[in-house]
């Protein structure tokens, strides 16, 4: 990737792009922690539109403070024409009139042969990635732990995000699989991954349970029983 | 949101929220009259003074047999104020007589003597008069002024004065345990003359001094033939005492300032020179009218003599005093009547003749007013009055009390000014009935009721219904056009027959009022309109009533059908009439002939092949007549008479008993409940209604678990009385008896307690209240019945099969009001939760949360109750004025409230009526399916407009700036 490509879009982005590329959530989450002290409850409606958009972010939630604006960034160009003015001008003032190649690199191009200490890094980016939702876990109990179980926006919108990442990770398996085909214990690693990832669901039923969000009990059924139908018909009263 | 159903963690935090609101529910200042109307009535008029006191006054007193005391306009017929007396003899008004700007008025039996001012309808005074009862009361005027007021009773005569009521004198009258004194006159002289009478034997006159009421003369004339004074004669010319004996059809004339003792002066009617012959009609009394037109002057010396239901002869008693002579004979004539107005005097003659009322002047003149173009009902009572036109002619306007109670006012063309129902002042029972469909809506109903004939057929007819429609949608937005274009005011919406119909959600529906009188009537519920009135001539004054909706609207083109069952209470018979309640028309259905007395009916849900429900009637020999009763009817009764059960009550023999129908339509008796009626008598009995819904079937605890309701159908509450009334051994008793079985389920006796007892009974829970004698305070008690954690059958309930007992919670309350009625609201599904409409004796209407009626408010709070959302509970019941559903529209004496579901399940139609008749709706959980009336349509419009926009124009940018990008 060319820094000076890096450097366009940079400066080229519009604001309001980046705005709805990655803001829907992030907007949410600024709103939401002006809002907190007021009394949402009442706002059924709010709530449920939260949910509703709270969940396909699910995972961002937890990024959004780590992820940086200038993180998403486009991965490569290709840049075709040669009159660009001011990647010439940009040359310029480095090189002078020399015209490289495309493809051309200032920088020596790195060994790529394949050594043995890459293997041993390959294997251990790979239990990385394994071990990744097994270590959330305890981080999951501690926000479990300190959100309650008190039915209101904050718990309903984690529970959502803890039950909705380890249900997408586990059905994009497949990139995971890709992911750690370099490594020699990828079934392993494919199974500890996935048993973190189930881990993870059951905390968030767990967590469900206990907030009764469960229809676990004959109280929650009670709505569809319908009323007895009578077998007698009766009438009468006091002579008129 | 229903708080006890389905109520899930979620759902129970909204609750409380909506709780919180249900607490805050009140009308809005711009709301008022939007839903919600009063009509006030005062009553049968016993009692009617025009105000002559100003030319040009508007005024008109009434005093009613519901003791009230009003003043209409008579202008409109419209109230300008209106007092209400205790209800009962107490506040009885025995006579009512208007002088100047004084309307003096004796009140509860001779109890009080009450002077109001008629500008302003305030109390001048009170003054309290001796015990003994009211005989007769006249005013007393010296020199042309009237100063005074002559008050007759058994025993004693006062005299009081107009300007401050104190008392002049009173006098005790003598042998008052042998002569019955019965009529009091004054002519203005110093003299005021007591007639009494010992029953065919003689005739007592006794003159007061009117300075000292000192008796200055006393004589006593043999009268054989004389019974009451009160009945038979009055006072005409220079104080002649006129009498009429229906024996010997003869009149008897005396003077009554005659110093001498002279005997009566007889005027055989057979032999006086009178064209045509007077004969009295047989077995009818004579009854003498006259009219003493100012307590300062002598009485006319013309009267009338009516000798038959419909015969009068106006006389005149000539210069002699011993002479009669008929001025004119007037055949038919039900009503007369004297009116005076300066010198003239003018008497009218009522005749059912072409429905006109004659006129009669004094300088026999003779007019005719034209009247009652389609009544024929018999006016009981006539009242005129005349006054001086700028020409000196004599002008009149006449009051028309008929017997339906009908108040009607004309003026001197004859022409019909206004009409008062005043049956309306007494509904005895009454039912709400949807709407028709308009004929569109039925054309769309009728497409989904009829069979499937073929494919194509079925598109055509959808396709020409919605053409149907189309054309409806264009007429109105046309008529909606035209009206815009009209000036405001001019667009009246009047209801009327032709152009009822059903609104979008049900909301409007049609009153069927039943009243005392026999007049039925059919009232919009929206405007509160009299769009139909029906009135049942031979209906006696004690007949119990009861209403039956035996087909509802919804079966087009079936027209709706409503059964009154009328029984008259001296005989035991009773006769059906089978009516339109829409139109008010009677239908042509012949009713059953009822040769029996009948005990009770039962309304069945069996339908006959026009969709007519099967009201069953329980004759004295518990024989059963089906109505309608054909051959289909017949045979499904056959085969659902093993399923068939009644109960009857008979109060005065503490009997409750409980029958089966039998194939043949006769019954056997299965069960007795008998309650000793030395310690104790039933006093009311109430199932549930048959059109309330339960949603839920069970109540969730704080633990999640379900308490199941113990919804029994056949539950019936019977409340009793002890007879014993000492406040230490008084008790009310409550008995919770299955209908079918006859098995008490619960029986709950509340010691020192005594009636009246008001209760309500629905879904699993009784209501009641009741007067503690030891503590001396209204209670209200809640029974709520539970079948426990499980349901013993969920699929069908069958009395005959419920081995368990439900168990029973009970809690009490204090209410700090006594209570005239109560009645629980009714929804279409019941999810909604339920409210207790309590009619207070101040007028007001409560409506209280069942919520604050609970038996499980716990004393101690725990988790589970938070969580159950349950209020602490509190002895003391709170009324909060915003609960208040009528607020400053008082309901006097409310005697019932009827509560019927609408379209909307957050809505409620509450009718009360008593004197006044007052509709309006309520929203026991607030209205959460109806946007609100101040809901912001433009500020959610423009935002999502802007919104809209916002998202176009930014993609827009988007685009631009990804092509941008692109090219770079």
């Amino acid at each position: 990737m060319s820094d000076r490509i890096v450097d366009g879009v940079r400066k080229h982005t519009p604001s309001i792009l980046l705005f709805f590329d990655e803001s829907p959530f992030s907007l949410l989450w600024l709103w939401l922690s002006t809002e907190k002290r007021k009394q949402i409850k009442s706002e059924k409606i709010g709530i449920i539109l939260y949910i509703a958009m709270a969940s396909p972010g699910g995972q961002g939630g937890g990024a959004v403070s780590t992820r940086g604006a200038g993180a998403r960034r486009m991965k490569w160009a290709l840049e075709l024409s040669l009159g660009n003015a001011r990647g010439r001008g940009d040359r310029q003032s480095n090189q002078g009139d020399v015209m490289y190649p495309i493809g051309y690199s200032d920088k020596p191009v790195p060994d790529t042969s394949i050594q043995e200490t890459d293997k041993n890094l390959v294997e251990k980016r790979c239990w990385d990635v394994a071990l990744g939702p097994l270590k959330q876990i305890p981080m999951n109990l501690f926000i479990m732990y300190m959100s309650g179980n008190t039915i209101s926006i904050f718990p309903i919108m984690m529970v959502c995000m803890m039950a909705w990442r380890p249900i997408q990770a586990l059905m994009s398996m497949s990139a995971t699989f890709k992911l750690l085909e370099n490594s020699n214990q990828q079934w392993l690693q494919g199974l500890v991954y996935s048993v973190g990832n189930l881990l993870g669901s059951a905390l968030a039923i767990y967590k469900c349970q206990s907030m009764g969000l469960l229809p676990t009990h004959s109280s929650d059924w009670l709505a569809f029983i319908e009323p007895p139908q009578r077998m007698e018909i009766m009438g009468g009263g006091m002579v008129l | 949101m229903k708080p006890p159903a389905k109520m899930s963690k979620p759902t129970s935090l909204f609750v409380i929220f909506f709780s919180l609101f249900v607490m805050s529910e009140a009308v809005f200042e711009d709301q008022v009259g939007k839903f919600d109307w009063r009509q006030q009535y005062v009553g049968k008029t016993l009692f009617a003074h025009f105000d002559s006191h100003s030319q040009s006054s508007k005024k008109l007193f009434l005093a009613t047999d519901k003791n009230i005391f009003a003043s209409f306009n008579s202008r409109t017929g419209d109230l300008f104020w209106r007092h209400v007396d205790k209800v009962g003899p107490e506040g009885t008004i025995d006579i009512l007589l208007l002088h100047g700007q004084d309307a003096l008025m004796v009140v509860g039996g001779g109890r009080l003597l009450r002077s109001w001012d008629t500008n302003m309808g305030g109390l001048n005074w009170e003054a309290v008069l001796d015990t003994g009862s009211f005989q007769a009361a006249c005013f007393v005027a010296i020199q042309d002024t009237v100063k005074h007021v002559a008050v007759l009773k058994k025993a004693v005569i006062s005299l009081h004065y107009l300007t401050n009521g104190h008392q002049k004198w009173v006098e005790n009258l003598p042998d008052s345990d042998t002569v019955q004194y019965q009529a009091v006159y004054s002519g203005g002289e110093e003299e005021v003359y007591v007639l009494g009478v010992v029953p065919n034997s003689h005739l007592t006159i006794i003159a007061y001094s009117l300075e000292d009421g000192e008796i200055i003369k006393q004589r006593s004339v043999e009268a054989p033939w004389l019974s009451s004074v009160e009945s038979s004669c009055v006072v005409i010319g220079q104080g002649v005492l006129m009498c009429v004996d229906p024996a010997t059809l003869a009149l008897y004339t005396l003077p009554i300032q005659a110093e001498e003792a002279p005997q009566f002066n007889q005027i055989l009617l057979q032999v006086t020179p009178v064209q045509p012959r007077l004969e009295v009609s047989l077995g009818f009394q004579p009854v003498l009218v006259s009219s003493q037109p100012h307590p300062a002057r002598s009485p006319i010396s013309e009267f009338f003599l009516q000798l038959g239901p419909d015969h009068h002869v106006l006389l005149q008693l000539n210069a002699d005093g011993y002479t009669i002579a008929a001025l004119r004979d007037f055949q038919p004539a039900f009503l007369v009547s004297f009116a005076t107005t300066g010198e003239k005097t003018v008497a009218a003659v009522m005749t059912p003749k072409n429905e006109t009322v004659s006129l009669q002047k004094k300088k026999k003149r003779f007019n005719n007013i034209c009247f009652f173009k389609d009544s024929v009902v018999f006016p009981p009572q006539l009242y005129v009055h005349a006054f001086l036109k700028k020409d000196d002619s004599v002008g009149y306007r006449v009051l028309v009390q008929t017997q339906d109670h009908a108040l009607t006012f004309i003026q001197q063309p004859g022409r019909v000014v206004w009409t008062r129902e005043e049956a309306l002042a007494d509904v005895v029972t009454m039912e709400m009935v949807d709407l028709p469909l308009t004929g569109t809506q039925a054309e769309l109903e009728g497409e989904f009721g009829k069979k499937a004939d073929g494919l194509f057929p079925m598109v055509l007819k959808r396709l020409s219904s919605q053409v149907i429609l189309l054309q409806v949608w264009l007429a109105h937005l046309w008529k909606l056009f035209y009206e815009a274009r009209q000036p405001h005011g001019q667009v009246k919406n009047e209801v009327t027959i032709e152009t009822l119909s059903r609104d979008e959600f049900n909301l409007q529906k049609m009153m069927v009022m039943v009243t005392a009188s026999g007049k039925l009537f059919g009232i919009d519920s929206k405007s509160g309109s009299i769009l139909w009135k029906h009135y049942l001539e031979n209906v006696q004054p004690n007949a119990v009533f009861k209403l039956i909706v035996q087909r509802t609207t919804a079966h087009f083109p079936h027209p709706p059908q409503c059964t009154l069952l009328i029984k008259d209470k001296d005989t035991g018979l009773a006769s059906l009439h089978v009516f339109n309640p829409i139109f008010g028309r009677k239908s042509h259905i012949a009713p059953p002939a009822l040769p029996r007395p009948i005990l009770q009916s039962l309304l069945l849900p069996v339908i006959d092949q026009d969709y007519a429900k099967v009201l069953l009637l329980v004759d004295d020999q518990y024989k059963v007549t089906a109505f309608p009763s054909t051959k289909n009817v017949l045979q499904q009764l056959q085969e659902m008479a093993s399923s068939i059960f009644f109960y009857l009550i008979r109060s005065d023999q503490g009997n409750l008993s409980g029958f089966r129908l039998r194939k043949d339509l006769s019954t056997e008796r299965i069960w007795e409940v008998v309650l000793p009626t030395e310690v104790q008598k039933i006093v009311a009995v109430n199932g549930k209604r048959p059109n309330e819904h339960v949603h839920s079937q069970g109540r969730v605890m704080g633990d999640r678990s379900v308490l199941y309701k113990y919804l029994n159908p056949n539950l019936l509450a019977v409340v009793t009385e002890s007879t014993d009334a000492h406040p230490e051994r008084a008790f009310v008793g409550v008995f919770l008896v299955d209908g079918v079985t006859g098995r008490i389920i619960h029986e709950a006796v509340q010691r020192k307690a005594r009636g009246p007892v008001h209760f309500v009974h629905s879904e699993n829970w009784v209501v009641y209240e009741y007067w503690n004698t030891k503590s001396r305070r209204n209670e209200f008690s809640v029974l709520e019945l539970f079948e426990g954690t499980e349901l013993y059958n969920s699929t069908v309930f069958s009395s005959l099969d419920r081995p368990h007992l439900p168990q029973v919670l009970q809690q009490t309350y204090i209410f700090p009001s006594p209570i005239t009625t109560m009645e629980a609201t009714l929804t279409e599904k019941g999810i909604t939760s339920r409210h207790l409409l309590v009619g207070l004796p101040s007028g007001a209407i409560l409506s209280l949360p069942k919520m604050f009626l609970d038996p499980r408010r716990p004393e101690v709070v725990t988790e589970h109750s938070r969580e159950e959302n349950l209020i602490p509970y509190a002895p003391e019941m709170p009324i909060r004025t915003e609960w208040f559903i009528n607020y400053n529209q008082t309901v006097a004496r409310v005697k019932g409230i009827y509560t019927a579901p609408s379209g909307l399940e957050s809505t409620c139609l509450v009718v009360a009526y008593g004197l006044d008749i007052y509709q309006t709706r309520v929203y026991p959980s607030k209205q959460f399916d109806v946007l609100k009336d101040d809901y912001d349509y433009v500020l959610i419009s423009s935002v999502l407009l802007a919104l809209f926009f916002a998202t176009m124009i930014s993609k827009r940018l988007a685009q631009v700036k990804l092509l941008n990008r692109a090219w770079r």
